[in-house]
Protein backbone atom coordinates (compact mmCIF):
# COMPACT_ATOMS: atom_id res chain seq x y z
CA UNK A 1 0.00 0.00 0.00
CA UNK A 2 1.22 3.59 -1.11
CA UNK A 3 0.45 5.45 2.40
CA UNK A 4 1.47 8.84 0.18
CA UNK A 5 -1.94 8.73 -1.61
CA UNK A 6 -4.27 8.01 1.64
CA UNK A 7 -3.97 11.87 3.39
CA UNK A 8 -7.25 12.85 1.87
CA UNK A 9 -9.04 9.61 3.07
CA UNK A 10 -7.37 10.11 6.36
CA UNK A 11 -8.44 14.10 6.50
CA UNK A 12 -11.66 12.95 6.50
CA UNK A 13 -11.44 9.86 8.81
CA UNK A 14 -12.07 7.31 5.78
CA UNK A 15 -9.30 4.96 6.25
CA UNK A 16 -10.13 1.63 8.78
CA UNK A 17 -7.75 1.05 11.91
CA UNK A 18 -5.10 -1.05 9.96
CA UNK A 19 -4.75 1.70 6.82
CA UNK A 20 -4.80 4.78 9.28
CA UNK A 21 -1.72 3.15 11.61
CA UNK A 22 -0.04 2.51 8.92
CA UNK A 23 -0.56 6.20 7.41
CA UNK A 24 0.15 7.51 10.62
CA UNK A 25 3.26 5.90 11.03
CA UNK A 26 4.13 6.97 7.41
CA UNK A 27 3.45 10.53 8.39
CA UNK A 28 6.16 10.63 11.08
CA UNK A 29 8.52 9.82 8.28
CA UNK A 30 7.05 12.16 5.13
CA UNK A 31 7.10 16.38 5.75
CA UNK A 32 5.19 16.50 2.80
CA UNK A 33 2.46 14.53 3.61
CA UNK A 34 2.54 16.41 7.35
CA UNK A 35 1.91 19.55 5.60
CA UNK A 36 -0.61 18.47 3.15
CA UNK A 37 -1.89 16.60 5.70
CA UNK A 38 -2.56 19.99 7.58
CA UNK A 39 -4.29 21.97 4.64
CA UNK A 40 -6.61 18.96 3.95
CA UNK A 41 -7.64 18.50 7.21
CA UNK A 42 -8.25 22.19 7.46
CA UNK A 43 -10.49 21.67 4.35
CA UNK A 44 -12.19 18.60 5.74
CA UNK A 45 -12.83 20.39 8.84
CA UNK A 46 -15.05 23.07 7.59
CA UNK A 47 -17.59 20.41 6.11
CA UNK A 48 -18.65 20.68 9.55
CA UNK A 49 -19.76 23.97 9.38
CA UNK A 50 -21.90 23.05 6.62
CA UNK A 51 -24.33 21.20 8.49
CA UNK A 52 -27.37 22.93 10.58
CA UNK A 53 -26.21 23.39 14.01
CA UNK A 54 -28.76 22.97 16.68
CA UNK A 55 -27.91 24.06 19.79
CA UNK A 56 -26.94 20.82 22.31
CA UNK A 57 -28.55 20.50 25.71
CA UNK A 58 -28.02 23.04 28.49
CA UNK A 59 -26.76 20.08 30.34
CA UNK A 60 -23.73 18.88 28.12
CA UNK A 61 -21.85 22.36 29.48
CA UNK A 62 -22.01 21.18 32.72
CA UNK A 63 -21.21 18.13 32.16
CA UNK A 64 -18.25 18.50 30.45
CA UNK A 65 -17.09 21.26 33.07
CA UNK A 66 -17.99 19.18 35.71
CA UNK A 67 -16.19 16.09 34.31
CA UNK A 68 -12.91 18.33 33.52
CA UNK A 69 -12.83 19.44 37.21
CA UNK A 70 -13.51 15.79 38.65
CA UNK A 71 -10.53 14.86 36.53
CA UNK A 72 -8.23 17.57 38.01
CA UNK A 73 -9.13 17.07 42.05
CA UNK A 74 -8.24 13.44 41.28
CA UNK A 75 -4.64 14.92 40.81
CA UNK A 76 -3.88 16.41 43.97
CA UNK A 77 -4.59 13.88 47.17
CA UNK A 78 -2.57 11.71 45.27
CA UNK A 79 0.49 14.30 46.65
CA UNK A 80 -0.96 14.85 49.83
CA UNK A 81 -1.36 11.50 51.04
CA UNK A 82 2.46 11.56 50.37
CA UNK A 83 2.99 14.22 52.88
CA UNK A 84 5.34 13.03 55.49
CA UNK A 85 7.04 10.21 53.28
CA UNK A 86 10.54 10.87 52.06
CA UNK A 87 11.28 10.74 48.32
CA UNK A 88 7.97 12.35 47.00
CA UNK A 89 7.09 11.43 43.56
CA UNK A 90 7.13 15.10 41.94
CA UNK A 91 6.02 15.55 38.60
CA UNK A 92 8.96 16.29 36.15
CA UNK A 93 8.68 20.47 35.70
CA UNK A 94 9.89 21.68 32.54
CA UNK A 95 13.63 22.32 32.65
CA UNK A 96 14.82 26.11 32.78
CA UNK A 97 11.36 27.97 32.14
CA UNK A 98 8.71 28.67 34.21
CA UNK A 99 7.12 25.71 36.09
CA UNK A 100 3.41 25.91 37.23
CA UNK A 101 1.39 23.66 39.78
CA UNK A 102 -1.72 23.65 39.40
CA UNK A 103 -4.79 21.95 41.90
CA UNK A 104 -7.96 22.00 42.78
CA UNK A 105 -9.44 21.06 46.42
CA UNK A 106 -13.01 20.72 47.69
CA UNK A 107 -13.09 23.02 50.43
CA UNK A 108 -15.06 20.83 53.50
CA UNK A 109 -17.16 23.65 54.32
CA UNK A 110 -18.77 25.35 51.03
CA UNK A 111 -19.49 24.06 47.72
CA UNK A 112 -17.59 26.33 46.09
CA UNK A 113 -14.47 24.68 45.06
CA UNK A 114 -10.57 26.63 45.28
CA UNK A 115 -8.52 26.73 42.64
CA UNK A 116 -4.68 26.95 43.17
CA UNK A 117 -1.88 27.96 41.17
CA UNK A 118 1.80 27.72 41.95
CA UNK A 119 3.96 29.86 39.70
CA UNK A 120 7.86 29.11 39.81
CA UNK A 121 9.69 31.71 37.95
CA UNK A 122 13.34 30.72 36.33
CA UNK A 123 14.58 32.90 39.74
CA UNK A 124 13.13 30.48 42.10
CA UNK A 125 10.72 32.77 43.20
CA UNK A 126 7.23 31.18 43.67
CA UNK A 127 3.68 32.89 44.15
CA UNK A 128 0.20 30.68 45.38
CA UNK A 129 -2.71 32.03 43.68
CA UNK A 130 -5.59 30.98 45.18
CA UNK A 131 -9.63 31.26 45.12
CA UNK A 132 -12.48 30.24 46.62
CA UNK A 133 -10.96 30.05 50.11
CA UNK A 134 -12.52 30.93 53.10
CA UNK A 135 -10.35 33.55 55.46
CA UNK A 136 -8.50 31.48 57.78
CA UNK A 137 -10.65 30.72 61.54
CA UNK A 138 -10.25 33.51 64.54
CA UNK A 139 -6.61 32.39 65.78
CA UNK A 140 -5.73 30.42 63.08
CA UNK A 141 -3.61 31.49 60.34
CA UNK A 142 -2.66 29.90 56.55
CA UNK A 143 1.06 28.46 56.13
CA UNK A 144 3.07 27.98 52.96
CA UNK A 145 5.37 25.55 52.87
CA UNK A 146 8.02 24.34 50.36
CA UNK A 147 9.57 21.07 51.07
CA UNK A 148 12.69 20.08 48.70
CA UNK A 149 12.72 17.02 48.01
CA UNK A 150 13.50 14.42 50.98
CA UNK A 151 13.39 17.34 53.13
CA UNK A 152 11.42 18.94 55.94
CA UNK A 153 8.53 21.88 55.26
CA UNK A 154 10.47 24.88 55.36
CA UNK A 155 8.18 28.23 56.47
CA UNK A 156 7.29 30.14 53.21
CA UNK A 157 4.75 32.98 54.76
CA UNK A 158 1.85 32.99 56.53
CA UNK A 159 -1.78 34.66 54.63
CA UNK A 160 -4.76 35.13 55.89
CA UNK A 161 -6.78 33.62 52.68
CA UNK A 162 -8.47 37.53 51.83
CA UNK A 163 -5.35 37.98 49.71
CA UNK A 164 -5.64 36.18 46.25
CA UNK A 165 -1.83 35.91 45.43
CA UNK A 166 0.89 35.07 48.02
CA UNK A 167 4.59 35.32 47.13
CA UNK A 168 6.69 32.98 49.57
CA UNK A 169 9.63 33.83 51.05
CA UNK A 170 12.87 32.05 49.81
CA UNK A 171 12.90 30.33 46.75
CA UNK A 172 11.31 26.57 45.43
CA UNK A 173 14.13 24.27 44.43
CA UNK A 174 13.23 22.51 41.63
CA UNK A 175 10.61 19.06 42.22
CA UNK A 176 9.77 20.69 45.72
CA UNK A 177 6.14 20.28 46.89
CA UNK A 178 4.13 23.52 47.77
CA UNK A 179 1.85 22.89 50.48
CA UNK A 180 -0.44 25.21 52.71
CA UNK A 181 -1.95 24.06 55.91
CA UNK A 182 -3.88 25.78 58.47
CA UNK A 183 -2.02 26.50 61.64
CA UNK A 184 -2.39 28.74 64.89
CA UNK A 185 -2.19 32.43 64.17
CA UNK A 186 1.73 33.53 64.49
CA UNK A 187 2.60 30.11 62.73
CA UNK A 188 4.57 26.53 63.04
CA UNK A 189 7.73 25.51 62.98
CA UNK A 190 6.62 22.52 61.21
CA UNK A 191 3.10 21.78 59.63
CA UNK A 192 0.97 20.51 62.60
CA UNK A 193 -2.36 19.80 60.09
CA UNK A 194 -3.08 17.89 57.14
CA UNK A 195 -2.26 20.23 53.86
CA UNK A 196 -5.45 21.78 52.75
CA UNK A 197 -3.37 21.75 49.25
CA UNK A 198 -0.16 20.31 48.28
CA UNK A 199 1.48 20.31 44.59
CA UNK A 200 4.93 19.05 42.89
CA UNK A 201 6.77 22.10 40.97
CA UNK B 1 -19.46 32.77 31.16
CA UNK B 2 -16.39 34.29 31.95
CA UNK B 3 -16.64 37.20 29.24
CA UNK B 4 -12.66 38.27 30.26
CA UNK B 5 -11.61 35.51 27.87
CA UNK B 6 -13.94 36.61 25.08
CA UNK B 7 -10.84 38.29 23.23
CA UNK B 8 -8.32 35.52 23.48
CA UNK B 9 -7.25 33.43 20.46
CA UNK B 10 -8.70 29.46 20.00
CA UNK B 11 -5.01 28.55 20.71
CA UNK B 12 -4.28 31.10 23.77
CA UNK B 13 -7.39 29.21 25.14
CA UNK B 14 -6.36 25.94 24.70
CA UNK B 15 -2.81 27.40 26.33
CA UNK B 16 -4.86 28.19 28.84
CA UNK B 17 -6.53 24.85 29.03
CA UNK B 18 -3.71 22.83 29.46
CA UNK B 19 -2.95 25.13 32.71
CA UNK B 20 -5.84 23.54 33.96
CA UNK B 21 -7.79 26.93 33.47
CA UNK B 22 -11.30 25.64 33.28
CA UNK B 23 -12.94 28.82 31.89
CA UNK B 24 -10.64 28.89 28.86
CA UNK B 25 -12.22 25.60 28.15
CA UNK B 26 -15.95 26.73 29.11
CA UNK B 27 -14.49 29.61 26.33
CA UNK B 28 -14.04 26.46 23.72
CA UNK B 29 -16.71 25.05 24.28
CA UNK B 30 -18.73 28.28 24.13
CA UNK B 31 -17.98 29.03 20.80
CA UNK B 32 -17.31 25.47 18.93
CA UNK B 33 -19.53 23.37 21.44
CA UNK B 34 -22.41 23.86 18.95
CA UNK B 35 -20.90 22.99 15.69
CA UNK B 36 -19.52 19.84 17.31
CA UNK B 37 -22.96 19.08 18.38
CA UNK B 38 -24.47 19.60 14.95
CA UNK B 39 -21.57 17.32 13.65
CA UNK B 40 -21.82 14.32 15.63
CA UNK B 41 -25.83 14.86 15.66
CA UNK B 42 -24.88 14.65 11.98
CA UNK B 43 -22.85 11.72 11.83
CA UNK B 44 -24.53 9.97 15.14
CA UNK B 45 -28.10 10.71 14.04
CA UNK B 46 -29.01 9.94 17.88
CA UNK B 47 -28.95 12.93 20.28
CA UNK B 48 -27.39 10.88 23.09
CA UNK B 49 -24.68 9.22 20.91
CA UNK B 50 -23.77 12.93 19.96
CA UNK B 51 -23.64 13.95 23.49
CA UNK B 52 -21.37 11.39 24.29
CA UNK B 53 -18.70 12.14 21.28
CA UNK B 54 -19.18 16.10 22.32
CA UNK B 55 -17.86 14.88 25.80
CA UNK B 56 -15.16 13.09 25.05
CA UNK B 57 -14.03 14.94 22.55
CA UNK B 58 -13.76 18.03 24.81
CA UNK B 59 -12.29 15.74 27.77
CA UNK B 60 -9.60 14.75 25.53
CA UNK B 61 -8.88 18.61 24.55
CA UNK B 62 -8.44 19.10 28.55
CA UNK B 63 -6.46 16.57 29.12
CA UNK B 64 -4.14 17.10 25.81
CA UNK B 65 -4.34 20.63 25.67
CA UNK B 66 -0.76 20.66 27.18
CA UNK B 67 0.00 18.25 23.84
CA UNK B 68 -1.63 21.10 21.13
CA UNK B 69 1.19 22.29 18.80
CA UNK B 70 -0.26 25.86 16.87
CA UNK B 71 2.10 25.38 14.13
CA UNK B 72 0.57 22.00 12.92
CA UNK B 73 -2.97 23.21 13.08
CA UNK B 74 -5.86 25.96 14.07
CA UNK B 75 -7.31 24.70 17.81
CA UNK B 76 -10.85 25.14 15.89
CA UNK B 77 -9.56 22.43 13.33
CA UNK B 78 -7.97 20.03 16.15
CA UNK B 79 -11.61 20.19 18.30
CA UNK B 80 -13.22 19.10 15.36
CA UNK B 81 -11.29 16.69 14.33
CA UNK B 82 -11.63 15.03 17.72
CA UNK B 83 -15.31 15.50 17.91
CA UNK B 84 -15.55 13.80 14.07
CA UNK B 85 -13.10 11.08 15.35
CA UNK B 86 -15.14 10.23 17.45
CA UNK B 87 -17.97 10.11 16.11
CA UNK B 88 -17.05 7.86 13.17
CA UNK B 89 -15.28 5.90 15.73
CA UNK B 90 -19.04 5.15 17.62
CA UNK B 91 -20.74 4.99 13.96
CA UNK B 92 -18.34 2.14 13.24
CA UNK B 93 -18.57 0.18 16.16
CA UNK B 94 -22.18 0.65 16.83
CA UNK B 95 -22.61 -0.64 13.01
CA UNK B 96 -25.51 1.71 12.71
CA UNK B 97 -26.80 2.36 9.37
CA UNK B 98 -25.46 5.55 8.51
CA UNK B 99 -26.79 8.99 7.36
CA UNK B 100 -26.95 9.01 3.11
CA UNK B 101 -26.44 12.04 2.00
CA UNK B 102 -27.95 11.73 -1.24
CA UNK B 103 -31.22 11.48 0.81
CA UNK B 104 -32.65 14.95 1.23
CA UNK B 105 -33.74 13.64 4.63
CA UNK B 106 -30.07 13.31 5.91
CA UNK B 107 -29.89 16.88 6.17
CA UNK B 108 -31.01 18.13 9.12
CA UNK B 109 -33.57 20.78 8.09
CA UNK B 110 -33.01 24.73 9.16
CA UNK B 111 -36.47 25.55 9.61
CA UNK B 112 -36.70 25.70 13.96
CA UNK B 113 -33.72 26.26 14.19
CA UNK B 114 -32.03 29.16 15.68
CA UNK B 115 -28.27 30.38 14.42
CA UNK B 116 -26.14 33.21 15.20
CA UNK B 117 -25.18 35.03 12.22
CA UNK B 118 -21.46 33.70 12.32
CA UNK B 119 -22.81 29.90 11.74
CA UNK B 120 -25.23 30.63 8.87
CA UNK B 121 -22.49 32.43 7.07
CA UNK B 122 -20.03 29.36 7.40
CA UNK B 123 -22.72 26.71 6.82
CA UNK B 124 -23.33 29.07 3.44
CA UNK B 125 -20.33 29.49 2.47
CA UNK B 126 -19.01 25.89 2.99
CA UNK B 127 -22.25 25.01 0.91
CA UNK B 128 -21.70 27.11 -1.85
CA UNK B 129 -18.05 25.59 -1.98
CA UNK B 130 -19.86 21.89 -1.89
CA UNK B 131 -22.26 23.01 -4.52
CA UNK B 132 -19.48 23.79 -7.06
CA UNK B 133 -17.81 20.53 -6.99
CA UNK B 134 -18.57 17.64 -9.47
CA UNK B 135 -21.00 15.48 -7.83
CA UNK B 136 -18.91 12.57 -7.84
CA UNK B 137 -17.15 14.38 -5.56
CA UNK B 138 -18.99 15.81 -3.49
CA UNK B 139 -20.76 12.40 -2.99
CA UNK B 140 -17.40 10.90 -2.08
CA UNK B 141 -16.26 14.32 0.72
CA UNK B 142 -20.17 13.28 2.34
CA UNK B 143 -20.42 9.94 2.31
CA UNK B 144 -17.25 10.08 3.97
CA UNK B 145 -17.32 12.81 6.41
CA UNK B 146 -21.01 13.15 7.32
CA UNK B 147 -21.63 8.82 6.59
CA UNK B 148 -18.51 7.71 8.53
CA UNK B 149 -17.64 5.60 5.46
CA UNK B 150 -14.11 4.06 4.81
CA UNK B 151 -12.70 5.14 1.47
CA UNK B 152 -13.12 0.68 1.20
CA UNK B 153 -17.07 0.70 1.63
CA UNK B 154 -17.17 3.65 -0.48
CA UNK B 155 -15.76 1.93 -3.31
CA UNK B 156 -17.86 -1.39 -2.93
CA UNK B 157 -20.62 0.85 -2.46
CA UNK B 158 -20.26 2.97 -5.23
CA UNK B 159 -19.27 -0.13 -7.24
CA UNK B 160 -15.83 2.03 -8.23
CA UNK B 161 -12.34 0.95 -7.83
CA UNK B 162 -10.48 2.57 -4.80
CA UNK B 163 -7.94 4.31 -6.86
CA UNK B 164 -10.97 6.32 -8.30
CA UNK B 165 -12.63 6.76 -4.57
CA UNK B 166 -9.40 8.25 -3.78
CA UNK B 167 -8.88 10.60 -6.46
CA UNK B 168 -12.37 11.82 -5.62
CA UNK B 169 -11.44 12.49 -2.24
CA UNK B 170 -8.11 14.02 -2.89
CA UNK B 171 -9.68 16.17 -6.03
CA UNK B 172 -13.04 16.88 -3.83
CA UNK B 173 -10.97 18.58 -1.07
CA UNK B 174 -7.98 20.08 -2.86
CA UNK B 175 -11.09 22.22 -4.91
CA UNK B 176 -12.96 22.71 -1.90
CA UNK B 177 -9.48 24.38 -0.37
CA UNK B 178 -9.66 26.79 -2.91
CA UNK B 179 -12.71 27.41 -3.10
CA UNK B 180 -13.00 28.34 0.58
CA UNK B 181 -9.69 30.34 0.31
CA UNK B 182 -11.66 32.95 -1.38
CA UNK B 183 -11.56 36.10 0.14
CA UNK B 184 -14.35 36.07 3.07
CA UNK B 185 -14.52 32.54 3.40
CA UNK B 186 -12.36 32.54 6.62
CA UNK B 187 -14.05 29.59 8.80
CA UNK B 188 -12.03 30.18 12.47
CA UNK B 189 -13.95 31.94 15.03
CA UNK B 190 -12.84 35.52 15.18
CA UNK B 191 -11.68 37.18 18.41
CA UNK B 192 -14.24 40.17 19.13
CA UNK B 193 -12.46 43.35 20.18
Amino acid sequence: MDAHDLTAAYALDALDADEAEAYERHLSQCDECREQLAELNETATALAFSTVAPAPPARLRASILDAAAAERTNVVPLVRRRWVSRGLAVAAAAAACIAVGLGVSLSQSSHAPQKWTVAVGQNGKATISVSGLAAAPQGKTYEAWVIPTGHAARPAGLFSGSTSAVHLSGTVPQHAVVAVTLEPAGGSKQPTTTPIFSTPT
Amino acid sequence: MNRQLAHLSDEALVALAARSEQSALAELYDRYGRSAYGLALRVLRDQELAEDAVQEAFLTVWRSASRFVPERGKASTWILTLVHRRAVDVVRREQRRRADSLDPAAEPSVEGVEEDAFLRLQRERVQAALRHLPDAQREALELAYYGGFTQSELAERLGQPLGTIKSRMFGGLSRMRELLGEPGTETSWTPTT
